[in-house]
């Protein structure tokens, strides 16, 4: 069986947990509990034929208090960097922690997911800012893990990625 | 070293052509370099350049390099294990029969030694079951199962644990990925890749979270009654999920086996991308680290409890014998009952420690208390109860009989089948007389038989009829005075007469006595006839003198008429003086 270790990577509150939640059991919560430290869980999922154990460590936000641990990070395949799209700070903290990410691990495969896409009218980034990012050859895709779209593309994007090495 | 040959530098010498130097001045300086004779190097060259003297050499010298670095480490046989891996599958390829042929005979006893470990392990785990089933403690571990949900035989089986590794985990050391895992058997195991993947976050956090030095690692965890032990090596970790108590050397197992894996899959760790499939054959050095110890049972002394259970046998022994004894006794005693005339048994048994026995018994029947003792049956260990019957039985109407009829010692009573009750012998007319009147009414008797009882009296009379008569008195030649000596005869003859009497008298007989003289042949016949007259009538008068009616006598003088013998010589003449006796005997008129 083949195993893929992947990063959830992220300012606090971006929905880090509840993607995972939505992605490993399909269930979203309105509550909101910060994660400590880190969480781990584990799909399989299927990949052009050939099945693939992702092991996610969702890692908790940081903020101005708590450093993200780059020691978790190690041996990863692949991460996501999880903005809130109602906090533009949230995006700035992404790019910030994919440079710290780039400079621990390498290149290596991830994604920026922009989360919380069912509150488009609090949606604080710019189309022009995901743009930019485009260009530079970034993988950018929209979910709500309330609503779990894009949730499943986010996966399989980066499990294929992962794959193709 | 081809191009530093002594060829090779020779041609590649730039000096060679040109410099007019000459290959002697060329040896010369090499000697003085290198201290070597020049033949000597070129052998040296030559053994290095020739690939046969090489192989020579090593042949040589392999057997002995393998068995010291044999001696020294196993690293040797670690390595060798992908070569000899590869040539086995070789041989498999071309010709399967060869190593066939070759581990057959240890094919059959390793089966045999797997499958008696597996029933072993079986039989131990069934044991620990058994022992604890009915203990105090099992209780308590029952109310544990039932809380738990677990089944008795496994929480059993925890408690009596020393120790037992339940899980093992090989971990990519770099990823935190799962690379192999063995779960004990009876264990409930979570994802092993979720808790491989938490073992190495918790490693990661208490790194970061305490500074500590790169190279120390988080060696043991404990949570209640578990613990982790985690091995580090270069490029995997192991750790080891323990329940109990495990002893520090075991730590040298898993150290041990996390060498051997690191020794032989470390091109696949190297190249660890998340796929766990190379790594399946690290579960053969993974497996010694699944150990299980459970408590062994304390020797006790059980001396006390052996003499105590000795005692106990000897004495159940001893009162078994008894009670068999005592039963096989009253079985014989009850046996023997049954065959008794006269006595029916319809119960019998042991009640309240007692032996009870009921029935029927005929009162002239064995008293059953007179057959306890020589039966050897305690009689205060008895209860009797019996009702009284009549016995038609032929022994019990022939003892009634004797009771009733009370026959004389001379009499044999007997009864048949049918009843008929047999008088033998002789007897009392009376008797006789009263014993046919009798026999009707006695109980079980059908019939009276006396054909064969004769009358006692009538043979007394007849004998004593018979001893009169074969008397003869002797006389003295021409007298009636007696010979001397038989007075004596006399006196018995009276005796003999009286009882004579007696026995006709009760018989209504009556007694008449001839009494004959009888003279010898000398002398005339008329001096002889009065003579013999002369004897009876004395011999007359001496009974009548005794006290004996002689009415019915008769006396008669044949002188030598009937002679006793011829009379020719004096002793016949002698035995021909005498007097003799004749009874008739007649019925009385009524």
């Amino acid at each position: 069986m083949l195993q893929k270790k992947i990063c959830m990577v992220g300012a606090f509150a971006t929905g880090k947990t509840s993607l995972v939640a939505r992605f490993v059991t399909s269930i979203f919560s309105e509550q909101y509990q910060t994660t400590v430290g880190v969480k781990i869980d584990k799909k399989t999922v299927n990949i052009e034929g050939k099945e693939l154990n992702l092991i996610l460590w969702d890692l908790h936000g940081e903020d101005e208090f708590q450093k993200l641990r780059m020691s978790y990070l190690r041996g990863s395949s692949g991460y996501l960097l999880v903005v809130d799209g109602t906090r533009h700070n949230t995006f700035d903290k992404a790019l910030e922690l994919q440079a710290r990410v780039e400079n621990t691990l390498g290149k290596i495969p991830f994604i920026l997911v922009m989360n919380k896409f069912d509150l488009t009218e609090e949606w604080e980034i710019d189309v022009n800012d995901i743009n930019q990012i485009k260009a530079k050859g970034w993988i950018v895709i929209n979910t709500s893990a309330k609503s779990g779209m894009g949730v499943e593309e986010v996966f399989q994007t980066i499990a294929k990625k992962m794959l193709e090495g | 070293m081809n191009e530093y040959s002594r060829d090779q530098i020779s041609k590649e010498s730039p000096n060679n052509h040109n410099g007019g130097i000459s290959n002697d001045d060329l040896n010369e300086l090499r000697s003085l370099l290198f201290g070597v004779e020049p033949q000597k190097l070129n052998k040296i060259y030559e053994r290095l350049d020739n690939p046969d003297i090489n192989a020579e050499d090593i042949s040589r010298l392999l057997p002995e390099a393998v068995v010291r670095s044999s001696m020294e480490d196993k690293l040797l046989g670690e390595a060798m294990v992908p070569a000899v891996e590869e040539a086995i599958q070789t041989s498999v390829k071309q010709d399967m029969n060869v190593l066939s042929e070759a581990i057959f005979p240890i094919l059959a006893p390793a089966i045999r030694k797997a499958v008696s470990t597996a029933l072993e392990a079986a039989i131990q785990s069934l044991n620990q079951t058994l022992e604890h089933s009915l203990s105090p403690q099992s209780f308590k571990w029952r109310l544990e199962a039932v809380q738990t949900g677990k089944s008795f035989a496994e929480v059993a089986l925890l408690r009596s644990l020393v120790y037992r590794i339940e899980q093992i985990f090989l971990i990519h050391r770099e990823t935190g990925l799962v690379m192999q895992h063995l779960v004990g058997a009876m264990v409930t195991a979570q994802d092993p890749a979720l808790v491989s993947a938490m073992l190495t976050a918790i490693q990661d956090f208490v790194k970061d979270s305490f500074n500590v030095a790169s190279d120390e690692t988080l060696e043991t965890l404990h949570f209640g009654e578990l613990t982790i032990w985690i091995e580090q090596g270069p490029k995997a970790v192991l750790a080891g999920v323990i329940r109990g108590n495990a002893p520090q050397e075991l730590r040298s197992v898993f150290q041990d086996a996390l060498e051997k894996i690191h020794l032989k899959f470390i091109r696949e760790i190297h190249a660890f991308s998340g796929d766990t499939e190379p790594f399946a054959a690290s579960k053969s050095y993974l497996e010694p680290c699944l150990q299980t110890r459970y408590q062994e049972q304390e020797k006790k002394n059980y001396a006390y409890f052996w003499v105590a259970l000795g005692i106990a046998g000897i004495a159940f022994g001893i009162w078994s014998f008894f009670t068999i004894r005592d039963r096989m006794l009253w079985r014989a005693y009850v046996e023997q009952l049954n065959h008794q005339p006269g006595i029916v048994v319809i119960n019998s048994g042991r009640r309240d420690g007692k032996y009870f026995i009921s029935g029927m018994r005929d009162p002239l029947a064995t008293d059953p208390t007179t057959l306890l003792k020589p039966g050897h049956v305690n009689p205060k260990a008895v209860k009797s109860n019996w009702k009284s019957y009549l016995s038609f039985e032929p022994e019990l109407t022939v003892k009634r009989a004797e009771q009733l009829l009370q026959p004389p010692t001379t009499v044999t009573l007997k009864v048949d089948d049918k009843g008929i009750l047999y008088a033998t012998g002789s007897a009392p007319q009376k008797w006789i007389s009263e014993a046919r009147k009798l026999a009707r009414f006695i109980p079980g008797v059908t019939q009276f038989n006396d054909e064969n009882l004769f009358n006692s009296e009538l043979q007394a009379l007849e004998s004593y009829k018979q001893q009169i008569e074969a008397e003869n008195i002797f006389f003295r030649e021409g007298s009636t005075e007696l010979v001397s000596g038989e007075e004596a005869k006399l006196q018995n003859l009276v005796k003999t007469l009286e009882k004579l009497f007696s026995s006709a008298k009760s018989l209504q007989k009556n007694v008449m006595l001839q009494i004959a003289g009888h003279t010898d042949n000398d002398g005339t016949e008329q001096i002889n006839m009065p003579l013999s007259q002369a004897r009876a009538q004395a011999i007359l008068n001496y009974i009548n003198s005794q006290g004996i009616q002689t009415a019915n006598f008769r006396t008669i003088g044949v002188g030598t008429n009937k002679p006793l013998r011829l009379g020719s010589t004096s002793e016949e003449k002698k035995m021909n003086r005498r007097v003799s006796f004749k009874v008739f005997l007649t019925d009385s008129k009524k």
